[in-house]
């Protein structure tokens, strides 16, 4: 054996098993490795619990969160009443689950809104000729430093008319700017990329372009940005509902729910304001750990101060 | 830049800005006449459903609301050139004088929300980047991803129902107690949970934004030479990475001004602080059509001011001694081998 | 303390970066020695771990890096456990630092006379406190100021009065880099650590600073510690080497040692790899494989998969440091009693000639070659034809920048036509205006006779020329869509055009395309980012390639790549062209590079061709001043030849403004002042 290892072998040798085990022994093990990779995983839990729970709530309500039981209104919470009533005498437990999805619906619509306005104007303005792409900027720049909640007042004034799609439509034609902006950005540094300008030269059309090349790298920049409308636009529903210019009080949401507070702090009832609230708070908080999971770090690599 | 190009640079602002307004105030007053909803409600209250249509047109009429809307705004707008903007439909007079009454309040709470929030963003953003992902930074970012997740009207409730129905330490709504409105002291503690929220819910997104840039700043290669030379951290973070990031940070806090005047809009509802912002939600959901131009051209004035303040900052800045590359000038970037 | 000879002593020093895939061993027991007034060259490719530890000496590394075991003496006291606080006082004034990019290391915020004098001043502060004395006076500002233009002046940047207030995008790269440079001795420090300080300047700037490094070393006295990959530079200013693999030395000894003897096969490997050794009738020396992923090292030596003098030892175990000389150190059980005699496979090459450098630049011409083989065949056919060429940048409303100014040059069928100028000088700009990536303000391309500056004509013939035309870029990792698969990558062209595929699929097409450029079919399923920076390029070339087409612009695919990488892209276009006769537009800024595998070359500076002629022609006899100059700033891996070469004086050449192409020799053309 002892000869034989100073034989000349060159690159291609395979060493004899025995030794490679030697060496995954000695190998150090990956506990750093999990600090890394930590993933939002009660986050992830907590708001499955809350969309399926508001998805099927017909499966285990106690009571119908529209029958308004005029002979326990404002009762605290006991052991019929989990959660207590509201002035109106309805159960807020089934009301919570309840008025989940429409909370949840408008935030989803109002988000999808946004964002299919947002590629449609980023994308273009980004692919758009310089003094084109000057005017849209200065536009949605405008638009961002209107504060959104003044914008939305004002619209829902207009359409006057409030149901649940018409708050997502409102909710969602002012929340597009910033999302407009990154997709700008993104199309602007895709478009004058080296792979795009290669499959230009190979003769790949606009489409091409957009599908293979813009698209996946754009959308996941505003990946994001996305989720976090998510949780911008339920906040903004249950403030315009809360104020009174959102949902009324017979379409249930998280929001209008909170309407009756002004009532409810004139009583000293907590728990018509603390329940509503938390629940609103826990399914943001989630939809917010979810979306920094999502997000890019700071290039990933590490300071150097 | 000498003196004449200076005049010509701000004339140029001025004037894009008396377009704007002018521009805006259109359209402002275009929508407000097209919103359903009835005027004559809030000038007449009750009365006005019960009117027949002859009494309805002279009302009307009376008002000014019978002609083209396109007529009604030259009328407004002759009128708001010689500072008369009408009266308020639901106070019954000069609406510059039932604005006058408010502004104060609003200013005080928005300016002094403003400072606490510029100094703190600034405070907490240098504490988190100071200590990135340690204890302290994790900490506070914890705390402002939960409280950026609140929403200001259901802080402002919890926040009056502990300190205002239970403790009873706080007032709960106004900006000063009838009867004692000269005392410094009252007006104070009517302005703590207003302006708690105020800052609560504008502070986390800032300090984020420090925390943010002045974390991709430590992560440039000028920070490594500055370090070889022997400087200390503390001069390097606030010497040469603070220095970078403030210009941008000016910038962006121009703009928050209207961010964080419109929030105050919401806070004085909730707290029934007699600012414009309770003012404006009045005139908006009853057509308060004189008062609601005017408030809407005093926010729309300060959104496009501070825009126009960012974007001075920004086109002061040499785009070549601004930290990190924009590259926007596409053909460019390709230039040469 | 001054008994102590020895400067810096590093001993078995470790360096570990945490990172979310595991530890990533960056340094592993490296020892070596400096003495006053010496320089030590640390090389290797990259990501060996040079750069790492120059850094984790002075600690300058992120927090995710520690020092797993070793000692650090610093003039004989044991630093490797002090804290922040101490190292600062020894930052700037017992060592400091130049890195490689003078573009990214000074602060863009801050003028640059103030950059400096915040190191004065940072400098005199800590010395008086070392002293102990009783006055803590800050230095005054008047003497700060004129220590400042004295070191301004120190590194050869004139009118310092004059520029002390400007923003440092004022200056150029190797103006820049002086700055560094300046910042770097204000506190006098005792050893200086230049981490690549020249590999992001031209050719003309290299030496210039290189020199400048090693006067002022000499000057004041300093020690200093060059980290390159280029051996070239090393030879100049090195007085010992140590070469690094992997995070481990492997071999150190004297320079002449390390070039004239090196024992090590790796380093064997690097020096027979560079293409300025190189025949031109003969494929270049490469070393097969990849450097090892450093979070999975396998056993034994790191090397010994790539090494063709691999003993079976080597598998079992890392080799100890056998002692050759008094000053040479090698690890490699080649040098153990009882492995067999390996001869040297450099005995032979050029460099050994004593006054070999005439020699390394002779070459056979490759055209001639042809010529005499396929004359008549196509041998005259132009494929490409630019004609009076002009393009300018617009910089806002009124700034314009010339980028090429009247160019014009053929390239012939089956030939590789090199563009050689330093960066800026516009190359780029043509290789896209041959593209039809930018419409030229002016002048004629043809292209097989097509007008391509005509819309019309490239209307009508927009499929020849989209195939036929491919386009190679130098950052394969950028020119590839991260978000892409292999496959896919390969395949695009293809489902462009929708092409009928002689071998049955787009993926089988794709999978022969991969094999072609050298790489196994398994990698078509992965992502770009998974894949090495020369296993991108061959991906980018695959997929030019599976267009099949005639005419190849590559704006510098190689440099970006390590020289044993380099090497193995260079034999593949080599291989394309002799083989397949593809022609290529081959536009670089490394002369030899273009020496071995271009027919013609075209010089270009500030946008004008000043020189054209066969390789040979033009390496033999250059004409024009720029090309004498530049040739003359090749760096040669040998250190007796390159430390008597002579810097070239750029600024003694005179441009002119206006001229015309005169022909000087058969095919040889130089732009004479008109």
């Amino acid at each position: 054996m002892e000869d034989k290892l100073f034989e000349l072998v060159g690159a291609a040798y395979a060493p004899p098993l025995s030794w490679a085990e030697e060496s995954r022994k000695a190998a150090g093990s990956g506990k750093l490795a999990k600090r890394y990779s930590k993933k939002p995983a009660l986050s992830f839990c907590l708001l499955a619990v809350i969309v399926l729970g508001c998805l099927g709530c017909e499966l285990f309500m106690p009571k119908d969160p529209l029958y308004m039981d005029l002979a326990n209104y404002s009762h605290r919470p006991d052991k019929e009443f989990w959660f207590g009533t509201d002035t109106m005498g309805r159960d807020l437990f089934s009301m919570l689950w309840y008025g989940g999805r429409i909370s949840l619906l408008i935030g989803f619509l109002a988000t999808a809104i946004s964002t299919l306005t947002a590629i449609i104007f980023g994308a273009v303005s980004g692919l758009a000729p310089g003094w084109l792409d000057m005017l849209l900027m200065r536009f949605t720049e405008i638009l961002l430093s209107v504060p959104n909640l003044l914008l939305v007042v004002l619209l829902q004034a207009v359409l006057g008319q409030v149901n649940v799609w018409s708050i997502s439509f409102v909710i969602g034609i002012t929340g597009w700017a910033s999302i407009a902006k990154v997709v700008r950005t993104e199309v602007r540094q895709i478009r004058g990329s080296e792979y795009v300008i290669a499959s230009k030269c190979m003769g790949a059309g606009f489409f091409h372009v957009l599908w293979n090349h813009l698209a996946p790298n754009f959308i996941s920049a505003i990946m994001f940005m996305v989720v976090m409308n998510v949780r911008s636009a339920i906040l903004s529903e249950s403030t315009l509902s809360f104020m009174g210019i959102g949902l009324p009080l017979d379409i249930i949401s998280w929001g209008s729910m909170l309407t009756l507070a002004d009532q409810a702090l004139l009583s000293g009832a907590w728990w018509m304001i603390v329940f509503p609230g938390v629940f609103l708070v826990a399914t943001l908080v989630c939809i917010t750990n979810l979306g920094s999971a999502l997000k890019r770090g700071v290039g990933g690599s590490e300071s150097n101060l | 830049m000498s003196g004449k190009k200076i005049y010509f640079y701000y004339g140029r602002k001025a004037l894009g800005f008396i377009l704007s307004m002018a521009v805006l105030s259109f359209v402002v007053f275009y929508i407000a006449r097209l919103a359903p909803g009835d005027a004559l409600v809030s000038y007449y209250g009750e009365r006005a459903e019960k009117m027949t249509p002859a009494e309805r047109a002279f009302a009307e009429e009376r008002l000014g609301l019978r002609a083209p809307v396109f007529v009604q705004y030259i009328r407004w707008a002759k009128g708001a050139i010689q500072g008369d903007f009408g009266i308020s439909y639901k106070y019954k007079m000069d609406v510059m004088e039932v604005i006058r009454g408010r502004i104060g309040n609003t200013l005080i709470l928005g300016g002094i929300g403003f400072i606490l929030i510029f100094v703190l963003a600034l405070f907490l953003g240098i504490l988190c980047a100071w200590y990135e992902d340690r204890f302290p930074d994790r900490m506070i970012c914890k705390i402002g991803i939960v409280t950026s997740c609140i929403p200001e009207f259901w802080l402002s409730l919890v926040l009056i129902l502990i300190f205002a129905v239970y403790l009873r330490i706080l007032p709960s709504s106004g900006a000063y107690t009838a009867g004692r409105e000269g005392e410094i002291g009252d007006r104070i503690l009517h302005l703590v949970l207003p302006m708690a929220i105020v800052v609560t819910g504008h502070l986390w997104y800032y300090a984020f934004m420090i925390r943010n840039k002045i974390l991709e700043e430590v992560r440039a290669d000028y920070v490594l030479l500055a370090k070889a030379k022997g400087l200390s951290k503390c001069k390097i973070m606030f010497g040469q990475c603070l220095r970078n990031v403030m210009p941008a940070y000016l910038s962006i806090m121009a703009i928050s001004i209207p961010h964080i005047m419109g929030g105050t809009y919401i806070i004085e509802t909730v707290f029934s602080y007699p600012g414009i912002g309770t003012l404006s939600y009045e005139s908006a959901r009853f057509k308060d059509y004189n008062l609601l131009m005017v408030l809407c051209m005093i926010s729309g004035g300060v959104v496009i001011l501070c825009n126009m303040a960012a974007q001075t900052i920004n086109e002061q800045i040499d785009p070549r001694i601004r930290p990190g590359r924009e590259n926007e000038t596409s053909e460019v970037e390709g230039f040469g081998g | 303390m001054s008994t102590i000879e020895e400067l810096l002593e590093i001993r078995n020093l470790s360096v570990s970066f945490d990172t979310p895939a595991g530890e990533v061993k960056a340094v592993r027991s490296a020892s070596f020695s400096l003495k006053k007034g010496e320089i030590l060259a640390i090389v290797g490719e990259s990501g060996c771990g040079k750069s790492v530890l120059c850094k984790s000496i002075m600690k300058l590394l992120p927090g995710n890096a520690r020092i797993k075991e070793g000692r650090i003496l610093a003039n004989g006291t044991d630093v490797t456990r002090y804290r922040e606080r101490d190292m600062r006082k020894l930052r700037g004034n017992f060592f400091s630092m130049i890195f490689q990019d003078p573009m990214t290391t000074l602060n863009p915020t801050i003028p640059v006379g103030e950059q400096i004098a915040e190191a004065v001043a940072v400098h005199y502060k800590g010395q008086k406190r070392g002293k102990g004395q009783g006055k803590n006076l800050p230095m005054k500002k008047e003497d700060i100021y004129r220590r400042v233009i004295e070191l301004m002046e120190l590194v050869g940047i004139k009118q310092p009065k004059e520029r002390y207030e400007l923003y440092p995008y004022h200056f150029s790269g190797g103006m820049r880099q002086r700055l560094v440079m300046a910042i770097a001795l204000a506190g006098e420090p005792q050893i200086l650590f230049a981490d690549e300080p020249t590999t992001a300047l031209d050719v003309t700037i290299q030496t210039q600073i290189l020199d400048l490094l090693c006067e002022i070393q000499r000057k004041l006295g300093m020690a200093a510690i060059l980290v390159s990959h280029d051996l070239g530079v090393v030879a100049r200013a090195a007085d010992r080497v140590a070469v690094m693999y992997a995070g481990k030395i492997v071999e150190i000894g004297r320079a002449e040692e390390i070039f004239y003897d090196p024992r090590h096969p790796y380093t064997w490997g690097l020096m027979r790899s560079l293409p300025i050794f190189a025949r031109p009738d003969e494929e270049l020396y490469t070393i097969p494989g990849m450097p090892p992923n450093l979070l999975k090292m396998p056993r034994g030596d790191a090397f010994a998969c790539r090494n063709e003098f691999a003993l079976a030892i080597d598998y079992k175990e890392e080799p100890p440091m056998f002692q050759i000389s008094d000053t040479h150190y090698a690890a490699t059980w080649l040098l153990d009693m009882r492995s067999p005699k390996v001869e040297s496979p450099l005995t032979g090459l050029g460099t050994f000639a004593p006054n070999g450098y005439r020699q390394i630049y002779i070459r056979k011409s490759l055209s001639e070659q042809r010529t005499a083989g396929k004359e008549g065949e196509n041998g005259d056919k132009v494929i490409l034809d630019v004609q009076h060429l002009t393009h300018q940048f617009k910089l806002g409303k009124k700034t314009v920048i010339p980028a090429v100014n009247d160019i014009s040059f053929q390239i012939r069928k089956g030939e590789v036509f090199g563009l050689v100028g330093e960066s800026g000088c516009g190359k780029s700009t043509v290789a896209r205006c041959v593209m039809n990536i930018y419409r030229p303000a002016g002048g004629k391309i043809l292209y097989q006779g097509i007008n391509i500056c005509d819309k019309e004509q490239v209307k009508a013939n927009r499929r020849l020329l989209e195939a036929s035309r491919q386009l190679i870029f130098q950052d394969a990792a950028s020119s590839l869509n991260q978000r892409m698969k292999v496959s896919r990558i390969i395949e695009e062209p293809m489902r462009i055009h929708h092409i009928k595929t002689p071998r049955g699929s787009y993926h089988k097409e794709a999978e022969f395309q991969m094999k072609y450029v050298g790489m196994d079919a398994s990698y078509l399923s992965k992502y770009p980012p998974e894949l090495s920076g020369g296993m991108r390029q061959r991906v980018a070339i695959a997929r030019a390639l599976s267009m099949e087409p005639e005419l190849l612009v590559a704006d510098e695919p190689i440099a970006s790549l390590d020289v044993s990488i380099q090497a193995q892209i260079i034999n593949l276009f080599k291989h394309l062209q002799k083989e397949h006769g593809f022609t290529f537009l081959f536009i670089a800024h490394d002369l030899s590079v273009v020496r071995y595998l271009c027919d013609r070359v075209g010089v270009m500076y500030q946008g004008r061709l000043v020189e054209e002629a066969k390789t040979e022609d033009l390496f033999k006899t250059p004409v024009h001043p720029y090309t004498k100059a530049l040739l003359s700033a090749i760096p040669i891996p040998d250190p007796r030849l390159e430390k008597d070469r002579k810097s070239p004086d750029f600024d003694e050449i005179k441009w002119p403004e206006k001229g015309e192409m005169v022909e000087v020799g058969p095919m040889h053309f130089v732009l004479k002042n008109a």
